[in-house]
């Protein structure tokens, strides 16, 4: 008996180093190959792919502890044929032993327009990899992640081309490549693993919700004040009867982008703004808008509050109809219970007799 | 005619003697054997005779009660009770016409100003199809506004009554002493309320809230109609007066003109005026006492006028 508890410790042990020994030696591998500045593979079209993954590739990100077998699952043996594309949710699902986290953040990409698209069979929608980049996946609060908010326009760009060069131009744009990481950029509007279709009922940016999402940061007085910013912007079109059309649920009035655009969004000082003095004419009067626009019509201050003392003769008319109703009523309802009083009074009278 | 009656005589008759044989009948075993029959008879033709008479009280009130409406009982013209005419045809259908417009105008304009209360998602929505509906009837109703307007210029200013009114509306004097007096009565300091004329204060100040209320409404609103015309600016302040007068005329209408015509004790539920357009004489007394002397003082001296030259007919008419 004691031979077979030797036996069965001696096979154990083996098995262990075994499995240790694996993992280190497969990074060294793998390196021996692809540590080649060489090497490339050469495509049907004739064009060559480099091949080169430095043994520090994985280094400082959150896959520093992973090897490269981990996602490449498919390679068994040396050499192999192009593998296939990484399974992400091998790891990353909901309730994962290794901890791998977002598992929640892959369920809503699988509802996205992204997700639908590739679950469809479009191959030019993106997967994991396209946004968050292949071996260099670094946490989105590092510089280097292709997912760090000055960063991530440029990675949406790749396929959203032009809507990346009109952003690049705009104040959000502008003022996020200047480092001030409150602007916005493409998923603080848009969404990130839950975009949706401009048009989807439950997208973001659909008109009924621009105001909403809009007012994330232009109602809130920290960023207003922060960068002199009015905070009024939202409350006043609120009031607006573009407002309150809005809240109806009319989807053809106008909302933020309908007059400052949506990706070229500039301020009133820049010529190209379609809020410039010069162009607000076109603006308001655009066809489906308000054709018959005039520039009488157009000039003016557009987010005004009366109640504010600053709108001049609107706050003092305001002032004037509040005060006139509220006396008006308050004086008509006296009269009121006045004249019930006496009516009951005379028939308690005429009762008594 | 007759035929018919008398097979009803017929019907009703045998009906009420089925009625007094099932009660006879039911009778029977309750009462004791010794009793003399013709006691018994007696009742029974009682009964017959009571039941005959209630049949025919029956038939009697619902003849009367059914038949009253059909068969106007005419009643003689000295009997009849007296009623003076206060708002003549005319003018009952500028009442009407303003009575439609408003309404729409409220029901399609209130919930713009209350867009965050679920009860307005549902009128212009539900109930209108969508904001460009409801924003159409606004204008249609506009228009009837408008038409009204127009049209009481034009009664005012071009008929006798009309002008009469009009002259009779300006607030005088009076009305402030009336308005103290009535004040003083509502809080006991004066045993009755002050005589009015044609107008009391009370309606000079709805007649005159009204005027005021289209000229903001109709002025605004056409500002809003035609925006494009003026500067933003004006809209803005047409826009302002469109919405917060528009509250004022609405709660004006439901709270104060709706306790007068409709809650109050004494027209509850709704004062027939706007469509008969007569006064009653206690009411003519009651309420507009001083046009009531007036009118009797002008109709002795027409008497006495014709009695004395009984050819002169009706010059003053």
């Amino acid at each position: 008996m004691r031979e077979v508890k030797y036996i069965f410790l001696i096979l154990f042990a083996t098995m262990a180093f075994l499995s240790l020994a694996s993992v280190t030696m497969a990074l060294e591998k793998c390196v021996i190959c692809h540590g080649k500045h060489d090497l490339v593979r050469t495509e049907e079209t004739g064009r060559q792919v480099s091949l080169f993954v430095p043994d520090s590739a994985l280094a400082n990100t959150v896959h520093a502890d992973r090897e490269c077998t981990d996602c490449h699952d498919d390679i068994v043996e040396i050499p192999h044929q192009k593998p296939a594309k990484v399974n992400c949710r091998r790891c990353h699902y909901t309730g994962n032993p290794l901890g791998a986290p977002g598992g929640e953040i892959g369920d809503q990409y699988e509802h996205s327009v992204h997700g639908i698209e590739v679950l469809a069979g479009n191959e030019k929608a993106p997967v994991c990899a396209d946004c968050h980049g292949t071996h260099d996946i670094y946490s989105p609060s590092k510089k280097e992640s292709t997912v760090y908010k000055q960063n991530s326009p440029r990675t949406c760009g790749k396929c959203h081309i032009d809507v990346y060069a009109t952003y690049r131009e705009s104040i959000h744009g502008t003022a996020l490549a200047d480092g001030i990481l409150d602007s916005p950029d493409c998923v603080s509007c848009h969404g990130e693993h839950n975009i949706s279709r401009h048009s989807d009922a439950d997208s973001k940016v659909i008109g009924s919700a621009i105001v909403k999402t809009c007012s994330e940061c232009h109602n809130s007085v920290g960023v207003a004040s922060k960068y002199g910013i009015k905070s009024d912007r939202v409350s006043t079109v609120e009031h607006s009867f573009h407002g309150v059309a809005t809240e109806i649920g009319n989807q053809t009035v106008a909302n933020c982008a309908s007059c400052h655009d949506y990706h070229d969004i500039r301020p009133s000082s820049d010529p190209k703004s379609a809020i410039h003095p010069d162009n607000i004419m076109a603006t308001c009067g655009r066809t489906e808008c308000h054709p018959e626009a005039t520039l009488r019509f157009a000039s003016g201050q557009i987010h005004i509050d009366p109640m504010s003392e600053e709108s001049g003769i609107l706050y003092y008319i305001t002032k004037f109809f509040t005060i006139l109703t509220v006396s008006t009523l308050v004086g008509l309802l006296l009269l009121i219970l006045m004249d019930l009083y006496r009516r009951a009074k005379t028939a308690r009278d005429k009762r008594k007799r | 005619m007759n035929e018919i009656n008398s097979k009803h005589l017929d019907d009703r008759e045998r009906l009420t003697r089925q009625l007094a044989d099932t009660i006879i009948n039911s009778t029977k075993e309750l009462i004791d054997p010794a009793t003399d029959p013709k006691a018994i008879n007696r009742i029974r033709t009682e009964v017959k005779e009571r039941l005959d008479f209630e049949a025919n009280l029956a038939v009697n009130e619902i003849v009367t009660r059914f038949s009253a409406k059909k068969e106007k009982i005419e009643v003689p013209e000295d009997q009849k009770e007296r009623t003076f005419l206060r708002f003549g045809k005319n003018f009952r259908a500028q009442h009407m016409l303003m009575l439609v417009s408003c309404l729409i105008l409220i029901f399609t304009g209130i919930p713009l100003k209350f867009a965050n209360f679920g009860i307005s998602k549902f009128i212009i929505i539900d109930v209108c199809g969508g904001l460009e509906n409801s924003t159409l009837i606004h204008r249609i109703a506009a228009v009837g506004l408008i038409i009204v307007g127009v049209w009481h210029l034009l009664y005012t200013f071009m008929t006798r009554v009309g002008w009469r009114d009009f002259i009779l509306m300006i607030p005088t004097l009076t009305d402030i002493k009336d308005f103290i007096h009535t004040i003083l009565y509502y809080i006991g300091r004066k045993p009755s309320g002050p005589k009015f004329g044609r107008f009391s204060f009370i309606e000079k100040f709805d007649y005159w809230a009204v005027y005021w209320g289209m000229v903001i409404m109709i002025g605004s609103g056409l500002i809003l109609w035609f925006k494009e015309m003026v500067p933003k600016y004006g809209f803005d302040i047409a826009r302002e007066a469109h919405s917060d007068e528009g509250l004022l005329a609405t709660l004006a209408i439901v709270m104060w003109h709706f306790y007068n015509v409709h809650f109050n004790p004494e027209v509850f539920p709704m004062s027939w005026v706007w469509w008969h357009g007569k006064l009653t004489e206690d009411e003519m007394k009651h309420h507009h006492r001083l046009e009531y002397d007036e009118i009797l003082k002008a109709e002795r001296e027409k008497l006495n006028g014709k009695a004395d030259q009984p050819d002169n007919k009706g010059d003053d008419s």
